[in-house]
């Protein structure tokens, strides 16, 4: 379950058990900076400040593994995916355009080509303030995101994600995972996060929660 | 292997068929299925107040039927709405408010399904063409769609709302039992018609209508812009849009 840890782990107080994501490196760890890697520690000591936890889109490559599933809608001019999670959506244009200039957000800016029969998806433009699962694995304002969707057969998408940030990591790392089709009449549901004000004594591990 | 593609026609084939009729849509997507596919946005002040525009074409005094007993709380919210409104603290915006919004949305359609993206707080709707029944039981803001195509008007009927929304920043407000018939039409290459029947027992004395035109953004790098909803130092839920500068964090 990546949108736990992507480094994957042992099941536990943490969630469910699973194995890292990461293609590359090949020991399927984030190849953090040392800097980085104390403030992932950090982070993973305050699983309360995930700002998906406080209804924050989830960024990306993390709102490719959500718990939830993602409608693919496309046509020769746009690919969008619609997340259940969040109710978050990317809307890819495939027309050629450039990359939106000074444009600084959650999703970032995305723009899509096909390359034989893999889409690749630049993204560009995202923020920072996103974290990777609910460990506390994260990115900042240098991210910069190179995607793969490749079809293996009639019901599955291998994903991937190149991510460079060179101020948080020593080199690119590879994310990868496949996403299978959700049977025939699948519908996504409402999903609606609303964050209650100073709602940080809801969340497991706030040291203001009460016992 | 190719993601599945409906053969939507290349760029150059739609533009040469809107001088005709709008589009040649692949014959899975139904028989007389139009393009609704765009960015649009209304161009009106619907949403600072229904009653203050011409929008309202039933009943004809252009005022919202409310029952005697409603309109109590319409005048609360009224006082209230600087605060109150539950749009302007990133509550998903509802239906049909999502329509008249000061914002865009963008229509994509495939076989199965009509799919409206909202600007706003990235809500969005699905308006299934399949056939399927409608939820029952979940109260959502944007409700629960399902359409149906009448010559070229989607039709779209959607109920399962919460009471969550209002239908202005007037404080019109709506309860669990609204249930609103949308009409989409496209009557010109940048025009999309827009009429929602509007039906409330608890709230409102009969059913009443808004009718509206929607214009289609046809500049090249037309695009939906992010809207993401952040708490202040105080706790309260603002719109923020995208930083428009050089990148965070850096003095570029």
């Amino acid at each position: 379950m990546a949108a736990f840890n992507v480094e994957g782990q042992i099941q536990g107080d943490n969630g469910p058990g699973g194995a890292s994501v990461i293609a590359d490196p090949p020991d399927g760890k984030l190849p953090y900076l040392p800097a980085a890697r104390a403030q992932a520690n950090e982070n993973a000591a305050h699983r309360e400040r995930d700002p998906v936890g406080h209804c924050h889109m989830h960024g990306v490559p993390r709102s490719m593994v959500p718990p939830f599933p993602i409608e693919i809608v496309q046509d020769s001019d746009y690919l969008a995916l619609l997340s259940e999670t969040e109710h978050s959506v990317r809307i890819i244009p495939l027309d050629g355009r450039p990359h939106l200039k000074n444009y600084w957000s959650w999703a970032g800016d995305s723009r899509g080509r096909w390359e034989g029969d893999t889409l690749l998806v630049d993204v560009a433009g995202l923020n920072g303030k996103t974290w990777l699962d609910q460990a506390g694995n994260f990115v900042d304002q240098n991210e910069h995101v190179v995607e793969r969707f490749t079809m293996t057969g009639p019901d599955t998408i291998l994903y991937e994600a190149r991510v460079d940030d060179p101020t948080v990591y020593s080199r690119p790392w590879t994310l990868r995972v496949p996403l299978r089709r959700q049977p025939q009449g699948t519908e996504l549901i409402e999903y609606d996060c609303i964050e209650g004000e100073r709602d940080e004594v809801h969340y497991p591990g706030s040291s203001s929660q009460k016992p | 292997m190719r993601f599945i593609i409906p053969a939507a026609p290349a760029r150059s084939l739609r533009l040469a068929a809107a001088a005709l009729a709008f589009t040649a849509l692949p014959s899975a997507w139904g028989q007389t299925a139009t393009d609704l596919r765009g960015i649009w946005e209304a161009r009106n002040t619907a949403n600072a107040n229904l009653e203050s525009t011409h929008v309202i074409i039933d009943p004809p005094n252009g005022k919202i039927p409310y029952l005697p007993g409603a309109l109590a709380t319409r005048k609360q919210n009224f006082r209230n709405r600087a605060t109150a409104d539950p749009e302007t603290r990133c509550f998903q915006p509802g239906v049909p408010r999502a329509t008249y919004l000061s914002s865009p949305f963008q229509i994509f359609q495939n076989a199965r399904a009509v799919y409206i993206v909202y600007q706003d707080v990235h809500a969005y709707r699905i308006i299934y063409l399949d056939g399927s029944p409608h939820n029952q039981g979940l109260p959502w803001a944007m409700g629960d769609s399902r359409g149906h195509w009448e010559g070229n008007t989607l039709v779209a009927d959607v109920t399962s709302f919460s009471d969550a929304t209002w239908l202005d920043g007037a404080g019109n407000y709506h309860s669990d039992e609204l249930h609103v018939v949308e009409r989409y039409t496209r009557s010109a290459r940048d025009t999309l018609m827009y009429e929602a029947t509007i039906e409330d027992p608890l709230v409102f004395a009969r059913p009443w209508k808004i009718r509206m035109p929607l214009r289609l953004q046809t500049g090249p790098g037309a695009q939906i812009l992010e809207d993401e909803c952040v708490e202040d130092e105080r706790g309260v839920r603002q719109h923020v849009p995208p930083f428009r500068g050089g990148k965070p964090g850096t003095s570029e």
